[in-house]
């Protein structure tokens, strides 16, 4: 039961929210708030509950749903040590939504029955075990982003909400017909039971519907050159939506990719490891060197997002446990220290208004602990070590080293030009001479304030002092997928 | 049998000790970083507390190790496993731990020292301290590590140390620049260090010291061994300030004179140095790798040492002397004088925070480095005119100071090893010995110039006195003169019947025995360009018998090229950093991202309005219809596959 009671928690407090009467919307966050610690509560449960030594799926619940002709779809859901870790991300980063949302009162009601909703989809998509059902709340999280971004966002929002949708059910398209391809062929939509099957060519080449998968898959990663969405839903989302969007949802693809592509067709991969270590590798490069032409703040870390999710898709191209699970690593990474970097820039903008790194500068006097954050944010995005990324990185490099060397060396490059970014980026916004177009504002003050940027610190650092704990419950659950590799 | 008194054994030092060498200061760090920015002195009484505790456990380490002659006890602890990727959290403990734990903790307590008095007023004070324990503990970490991954880890945070520290003054626009450059050059250099640490994985399956000295010992002039062993290189060049990477050090004087003195001379610069020395055998196994490192740190050597000829700021002539004494360091360890270029950093160490402090000790009484509005500070200030000289003659390598004795073994392993190499170590020599005279001529002899006066406007000045009336600076800043001026002087007597060598020769596996240490030839050659350095910077720049001005004229094609660094930090910044990768490659991507790759989305998109207007029936303009359409293709998909296939 509880897989359910956490998915459909926060849709539960979004009917509550939206129930309330007029006069009490401004209590909408509280019902959020209280959603949102409800399920981290219990997926903190859940993690330490979790039995490292089963590699199999654990909190699994299975009832029959619909029947259609000889297909059994099922109400299926579980989670092993690849989803778990990232239940728990999707947990904490809900609650640092939630929280860097109080500041908003246009509409709250509205607006946190769409936070809910979205982290109701997510969490269904990580805890899904039915194919049918990961798609439907795959599809279910279209629903709040769009409405989010194009209602509460800023800048040119209809264009990029609508982009937005328009690229994901286009990659769900060649996605869905990926998947009832397989269905078909092994007569289940059962996750589990589809990564165990050895796929044939049947109705079409196998190569068809691997790449018919990753391209729905690769789209949310995303990978170059499917990204464009990405920095134009990023810059134009209000700061929640962009904390959950590089925090969460580009991890659905990774967690895709791994999850349905690789362990359901590994002979496939493993045709294709080239290409795929090679997208990644060239994503890193590419991503790292626009980022360095960026003039908006929130659109650089958008392209640096670009150029660390291929670093997941490296790690997954290499095909080996290290690599798997250097990628899963860098997801949990990623999403920590992005949802962190685009808080603290969400409250930057709240109190400058701007975005824009040539009129920010010399901030760090007058919001000493808005830049502390942000500083931190910045070191972890470049790797420093005894922070997650760190750790990520260099276990996805190892991994992926051995087989392509070449890869490895030209992402590492990448290494060097995120400094770059990072560091210049720092210079310009909040070191320099003290601009008085500032003078009035004022730093971070809020508890909700301090609870997010502190909470998310603490976990960058936890991470990268003690991966241990994460590495212990992915290993298992990487190990049985290579079990699939190897055979 | 004749040396069995002398062969090393294990050290019987408990790890904890050396786990609390780690944390005293990290526990200090926290202490400040949570509670104690804001409450005046606490913060630099608790940095004092900290280092003061890692400095006496380090000596305790010492006296353990010298028990054992340099030998090595090791402790690892597992520390995660990612895949097949296991990784270790260990200490390590031996003759050059030791030296590098005392030379770290010693230089670091006297700056925390000094800098209560340097740094009194100013407004990051406990910014300041919070992050020079951060820096120790960091230090510490690197030289105590077991295990390449883990050097990495705390190389990496010297790093960012180093970076926070540059650009404490960061509403400095100079300051920001100097310390972003210090990390990102410092990290090209990184990427080697990354690629040793991937390939040693990969060969090894190990980063465990021992077991990589072991390897490289067993494929004498490998492949593997030589990339290995160049990609170490490549990192120490970053941190150690090599040429072509030795650009960001004299920037990094932007800091405040203290850190230079701890970091940017004694200690962080020199971590490259030691890692060279760290993985000796590998250089050994490797002779072309060895090659690199020598004629590298030969030309670090000399390309520095004619740069600090022409400075006229105060600090930057320490600094290009600190980046050629690294590269006569390098130059060492690539002629397999392993003894002589640990010596060296045990000798420099001291004396260049000595002299660092002593600049920064000039600066507080004048408000400047700029040596031109300086002059006659002898008779205002006479402690830190004494020390300052003392170290001055340590440098320049004036016998029985400790410089003479570390840079005659350098001197001579090179003459053993290579003529040009010790042609061109002796012109370095020479040109030591004319800058820091020409440097000591300058600030502490004839007309005092006024220095520089104080702008009150400025509210981050923290500057008490008065420029004009120069003062002494207070006891709290000449002891830690007083104190390091002691081993400026004697610790090259540590040569004395192969004490230090016998001392550090216990980390490496195996020793070859490389005969005497001195030889009076090497000695007296070398003292003599000294004595003409000083001689020469005595006629120009005392007694004016020649005009700097007419040598200047002269030799001017060369001045211009001092004076303007080779012209590298134009070559990189503008040409390659501006012009090339910003203007050129990276503005070509983003149009071609902009202009192609989203082109194609925004014109399929455009396409599609253009059909779907002509087709209005089915263009609804809501979200829903778009999901019902996608739907509804599914299921005919479905459909004609189910024909085509019956189940």
């Amino acid at each position: 039961m509880e897989l359910t009671i956490l998915i459909f928690l926060p849709a539960v407090a979004a009917g509550i929210i939206l129930l309330l009467p007029q006069s009490m919307e401004q209590n909408a966050k509280w019902v959020a708030l209280g959603a949102s610690l409800a399920i981290l509560a219990l997926s903190i449960q859940m993690f330490f509950a979790f039995d490292l030594n089963d590699p199999g799926y654990q909190f699994v619940e299975r009832h029959d749903w619909v029947e259609i002709g000889s297909f059994n779809l099922q109400y299926h859901l579980g989670v092993d040590g690849l989803s778990m870790p990232l239940v728990v991300l999707t947990t904490c980063l809900t609650l640092a939504a939630v929280l860097v949302s109080f500041s908003v009162t246009m509409r709250p009601r509205a607006y946190y029955a769409c936070l809910m909703v979205l982290s109701c989809s997510v969490l269904g998509v990580f805890a899904a075990l039915d194919f049918m059902l990961f798609f439907l709340f795959w599809e279910l999280e279209l629903f709040p982003m769009y409405l989010l971004i194009s209602v509460w966002g800023s800048g040119r929002k209809e264009y990029s909400a609508t982009k937005f949708v328009l690229y994901t059910i286009a990659g769900s398209a060649f996605m869905i017909l990926g998947i009832f391809v397989l269905a078909f062929d092994a007569n289940t939509f059962d996750i589990v039971e589809l990564g165990q099957s050895d796929f044939q060519d049947t109705l079409i080449p196998l190569g068809w519907v691997f790449a018919l998968l990753f391209i729905g898959f690769a789209v949310k990663l995303p990978i170059v050159p499917l990204h464009t969405w990405l920095p134009d839903a990023h810059s134009d989302a209000p700061t929640a939506v962009s904390v959950m969007l590089a925090g969460v949802l580009l991890k659905m693809g990774g967690y895709g990719i791994i999850r349905m592509c690789v362990t359901m067709m590994p002979g496939v991969a493993e045709d294709w490891d080239v290409w795929l270590a090679g997208i990644g590798a060239f994503s890193v490069l590419y991503g790292a060197f626009i980022t360095l032409r960026q003039t908006d703040v929130k659109r650089l870390v958008a392209y640096s997002s670009v150029s660390h999710m291929g670093l997941v898709l490296l790690g997954i191209g290499a095909l080996g446990e290290t690599g798997l699970v250097g990628a899963t690593y860098q997801m949990l990474a990623h999403g920590l220290i992005t949802g962190m970097m685009f808080v603290m820039i969400g409250l930057m903008y709240e109190r400058t208004h701007t975005r824009e790194i040539a009129r920010l500068g010399g901030l760090a006097r007058q919001m000493p602990l808005i830049t502390t954050g942000l500083v931190f944010a910045g070191f972890g995005s470049l790797g420093l070590p005894a922070l997650a990324g760190f750790i990520a990185e260099i276990t996805v490099f190892i991994g992926a080293f051995d087989k392509f060397e070449w890869a490895v060396l030209a992402s590492i490059f990448g290494v060097v030009l995120s400094a770059g970014y990072v560091l210049w980026t720092l210079q310009r916004v909040v070191f320099g001479p003290v601009k008085h177009d500032w003078d009035g504002v004022t730093d971070q003050h809020h508890w909700w304030e301090h609870t997010v940027v502190i909470g998310l610190a603490a976990l960058v650092v936890l991470l990268g002092v003690y991966p241990a704990i994460m590495t212990d419950m992915i290993n298992p659950a990487i190990d049985t997928i290579m079990l699939r590799i190897d055979s | 049998m004749l040396f069995l008194a002398s062969e090393p054994t294990t050290p019987t030092i408990a790890q904890e000790i050396l786990w609390a060498i780690l944390i005293c200061p990290l526990v200090a760090w926290g202490l400040i970083a949570v509670y104690f920015r804001k409450i005046g002195p606490v913060a630099g009484y608790l940095a004092i507390a900290g280092i003061g505790a890692a400095c006496v456990l380090s000596y305790v380490t010492l006296f353990n190790v010298m028990d054992a002659n340099g030998g090595v006890a090791q402790f690892t602890h597992e520390w995660f496993t990612a895949g097949s990727l296991e990784v270790n959290l260990g200490v390590r403990v031996d003759g050059l731990t030791a030296v590098m734990l005392v030379v770290v903790t010693t230089v670091a307590l006297l700056v925390q020292i000094y800098s209560q008095g340097y740094m009194s007023g100013d407004p990051g004070y406990g910014r300041y301290f919070a992050h020079m324990c951060l820096f120790t503990t960091s230090m510490l970490g690197l030289v105590l590590a077991d295990n390449l991954f883990q050097m990495f880890i705390f190389w990496e945070l010297v790093g960012l140390c180093s970076y926070l520290l540059i650009g404490f003054w960061f509403h400095k626009p100079s300051a920001a620049a100097a310390a972003k450059k210090a990390f990102i050059v410092t990290r090209i250099g990184d990427l080697g260090l990354l690629a040793a640490v991937l390939l040693i994985w990969n060969e090894l399956g190990s980063f465990d010291v021992a077991a990589i000295q072991e390897w490289a010992h067993d494929e004498p002039d490998g492949a593997i061994v030589t990339l290995f062993a160049l990609g170490i290189f490549a990192g120490a060049a970053g941190k150690s300030a090599q040429f072509p990477l030795h650009v960001w050090l004299p920037d990094a004087m932007e800091g405040p004179t203290p850190v230079s003195a701890l970091i940017h001379a004694a200690t962080m610069v020199a971590a490259g140095v030691y890692l060279v020395a760290r993985f000796f055998p590998v250089f050994e196994s490797s002779h072309d790798a060895a090659q690199v490192v020598a004629w590298i740190g030969a030309i670090t050597a000399l390309i520095a040492a004619t740069i600090a000829l022409v400075q006229t700021d105060f600090k930057r002539v320490l600094a290009y002397s600190t980046v050629s004494q690294l590269g006569y360091m390098m130059l060492a360890l690539g002629t397999f004088g392993y003894v002589a270029a640990i010596f060296h950093l045990f000798t420099h160490a001291f004396f260049k925070a000595l002299l660092f402090l002593g600049s920064g000790s000039v600066n507080h009484a004048t408000n400047t480095f700029d040596m031109r509005q300086m002059g006659g500070l002898k008779k205002h200030m006479p402690w830190t005119y004494w020390t300052f000289l003392i170290g001055s003659l340590s440098l320049a390598g004036i016998f029985p100071l400790a410089g003479f004795w570390s840079k005659d073994e350098i001197l001579l392993d090179a003459w053993r090893h290579d003529k040009a190499l010790w042609v061109i170590g002796l012109s370095v020599a020479f040109m030591t010995a004319f800058y820091m005279f020409r440097a000591i001529f300058l600030t502490f002899h004839g007309e005092y110039k006024g220095g520089q006066p104080v702008d009150h406007h400025d509210e981050d000045s923290h500057f008490h006195g008065d420029p004009a009336h120069p003062h002494e600076s207070p006891w709290v800043m000449r002891g830690p003169l007083v104190v390091l001026s002691l081993p400026a002087i004697a610790a090259g007597w540590l040569a004395y019947d192969h004490i230090f060598k016998d001392f550090v020769n216990g980390a490496l596996p195996e020793v070859h025995a490389h005969g005497s240490s001195f030889e009076i030839g090497i000695a007296i050659s070398s003292s003599i360009v000294a004595v003409a350095g000083i001689g020469a910077a005595y006629a120009i720049y005392m007694k004016k018998w020649v005009s700097s001005e007419s040598i200047r004229a002269t030799f001017a094609p060369l001045a211009i090229t001092f004076e303007n660094k080779y012209f590298l930090d134009r070559l990189y910044e503008d040409v390659f950093v501006v012009r090339i990768l910003q203007r050129g490659w990276n503005r070509l991507l983003e149009l071609n991202d902009k202009y192609i790759v989203d082109g194609v989305v925004n014109g399929t998109g455009r396409v599609a309005r253009e059909a779907s207007t002509r087709l209005k029936v089915v263009q609804t303009g809501q979200l829903q219809s778009y999901g019902l359409g996608v739907a509804a293709g599914v299921i005919i998909l479905a459909l004609a596959v189910f024909t085509a296939n019956p189940l």
